[in-house]
């Protein structure tokens, strides 16, 4: 469970408000990335006090992330995690996520040695003997509103009846254009329509990153380390740049081009397969 | 397969209900939006579970948590914890099933909005379906006892009724925890039974619940959903004897 308001304990634990502790803090950044089966959530924490620090260092205590969406789930972090993935079959983002680091006793622990905590516990702290798998500390809460990027807000679709090809793809300053020359190309008011389309999406892609890798990649090479690059002042350039990094791709190439596409592309081949099927199985 | 999403306002909309039953909202557009999400797989099983004997209650339960496990947990949380997704497909694709399975329906429409488009929560036949599949499934890894806790889970229904209600203990290991120990120690029939001369506790309340009420209280002094199966147990037993006569307990426990 999530810790919300200030509860109150019958031995001092650490919070960013803690009246029992000096100058105390525990504070959380939690940042995501994610691909096409999972969410990587990187943990970042720092804990004002140097016991309880030694607790986690020493294994005497223990660093659980609790993610509270549909219902909770608890990890527990070795002393040097910084990362946790979880697959989204088993945590969706889509509605109000909270996250929260706890710290758990591993054992008895004695508060006799803690030097952390405000004087007014000098002359008895001592005899504060806190029980295992009790709770020492707990941080802020980190918050996900949901919604994740859409890879398709890369695109803009256009209509241009004077175009001497089918379709034309056009990089432009910050979306990829598909023009059409027939609306009916479009697939409009057919069911899945958008399905449809996405083997447009798909080159239009491959366009895209093509540019990318021949303008990013060191002289003579066909790769780029995305490590290695200062983020892309070019907008379309840098929602490529975001969307590959996000979604844990470190380089991209000639060779794996296609590899790439399907990581950052949210199945768009699976969903236009599946449009087909379904169209065939159905005939209409 | 393709499921379109439904626009809001398909609940207590009468016309919608003669629409299902008339086989009308397949094709017409104003019932959904641009939304269509694709499973590879979606077969029928059984919906709801508050009808029939204990029996056909049991078995049909047993073919949901069978199917659900096979087909549908595997889809990403974004669909298969989500009502929109569990409405539109029950109404866009069942239909035939419904009709047939729960004739009921086609003469109440109470009943539609009770089988077909029941809120997507803890009272809900799929939702506690869905969440033991997700919780046996990636706990349990042999099939004999993956067997066993579907049916712990059918044999103390009100505990897990309780358990799945309140957010703080929604969560796998709890569950699996708290199944093991009722199975060791014997107690499902003393979980589920009322208790008796305690006017104080309210009309409806159980020695099953109380327990969970008690860790709850004890929460995060003693962070019962991470501890060991042992010391949960000493932790159940306790809650326990605050309203069990412990003699009795220790009669029937064999601890």
């Amino acid at each position: 469970m999530i810790y919300k308001k200030d509860a109150n304990f019958p031995y001092p634990v650490l919070t960013n408000t803690s009246t029992s502790y000096e100058e105390p803090s525990f504070l959380l950044d939690v940042s995501l990335e994610e691909n096409t089966n999972d969410y990587r959530f990187l943990i970042n924490y720092e804990v004002s006090s140097p016991f309880i620090k030694k607790l986690i260092a020493t294994g005497d205590a223990q660093a659980i992330l609790i993610i509270q969406s549909k219902d909770n789930k608890f990890y527990k972090l070795d002393p040097n995690q910084t990362a946790i993935e979880v697959p989204k079959k088993r945590v969706s983002l889509n509605k109000r996520t909270s996250i929260q680091l706890h710290i758990q006793s591993n054992r008895e622990i004695h508060f006799g040695e803690n030097q952390d905590l405000t004087s007014f516990y000098d002359a008895f702290k001592s005899e504060i003997i806190v029980p295992n798998n009790a709770l020492l500390g707990y941080s802020n809460i980190v918050v996900f509103e949901g919604s994740i990027q859409n890879p398709l807000v890369l695109f803009e679709k256009k209509l241009d009846e004077q175009l001497t090809s089918d379709i034309r793809i056009e990089l432009g300053v910050e979306t990829i254009i598909i023009h059409y020359r027939k609306e009916d190309y479009q697939f409009t008011g057919v069911r899945s329509s958008q399905a449809f389309n996405n083997p447009y999406i798909y080159a239009g892609l491959r366009t895209a990153l093509q540019r990318f890798i021949h303008e990013y990649s060191e002289q003579g090479e066909e790769y780029v380390d995305l490590t290695q690059i200062t983020q892309p002042e070019n907008l379309l350039d840098f929602k490529l740049y975001q969307l590959m990094t996000k979604k844990m791709v470190q380089e991209v190439s000639v060779d794996n081009i296609d590899e790439v596409i399907s990581l950052i592309s949210d199945k768009i081949i699976e969903k236009y397969a599946g449009a087909v099927k379904e169209l065939i199985h159905n005939g209409d | 397969m393709e499921i379109r999403l439904l626009k809001k306002g398909y609940k207590n909309n009468e016309q919608f209900y003669q629409d299902f039953l008339e086989d009308k909202v397949n094709s017409n557009e104003e019932y959904f939006t641009n939304d269509i999400i694709t499973i590879p797989d979606a077969p029928d099983f059984p919906i709801y579970m508050g009808r029939g004997s204990e029996e056909e209650k049991k078995q049909a339960f047993q073919q949901a948590f069978e199917v659900i496990a096979s087909s549908y947990i595997q889809t990403d949380r974004d669909l298969h914890l989500e009502e929109i997704f569990w409405h539109s497909l029950l109404v866009t694709k069942k239909r035939d099933y419904i009709l047939e399975n729960y004739p009921v329906v086609k003469t109440d429409m109470k009943q539609f909005e009770n089988i077909v488009i029941k809120k997507f929560d803890w009272e809900n036949y799929i939702y506690k379906c869905v969440l033991a599949a997700e919780y046996i499934e990636d706990l349990i890894e042999d099939p004999e006892e993956k067997k066993h806790y579907y049916q712990l889970v059918l044999e103390n229904l009100d505990i897990y009724n309780y358990i799945i209600k309140y957010g703080i203990f929604r969560n796998a290991e709890f569950l699996v925890k708290i199944l093991t120990i009722i199975d060791e120690l014997k107690i499902s029939n003393i979980m589920k039974e009322k208790i008796k001369d305690r006017p104080d506790l309210g009309k409806d309340e159980r020695y099953g619940r109380r327990v969970i009420f008690e860790l709850n209280k004890k929460y995060p002094v003693v962070m019962s959903p991470l501890l060991d199966v042992e010391s949960l147990k000493q932790e159940v037993l306790q809650a326990l004897s605050l309203y069990y006569d412990e003699l009795n307990l220790k009669s029937r426990v064999p601890v």
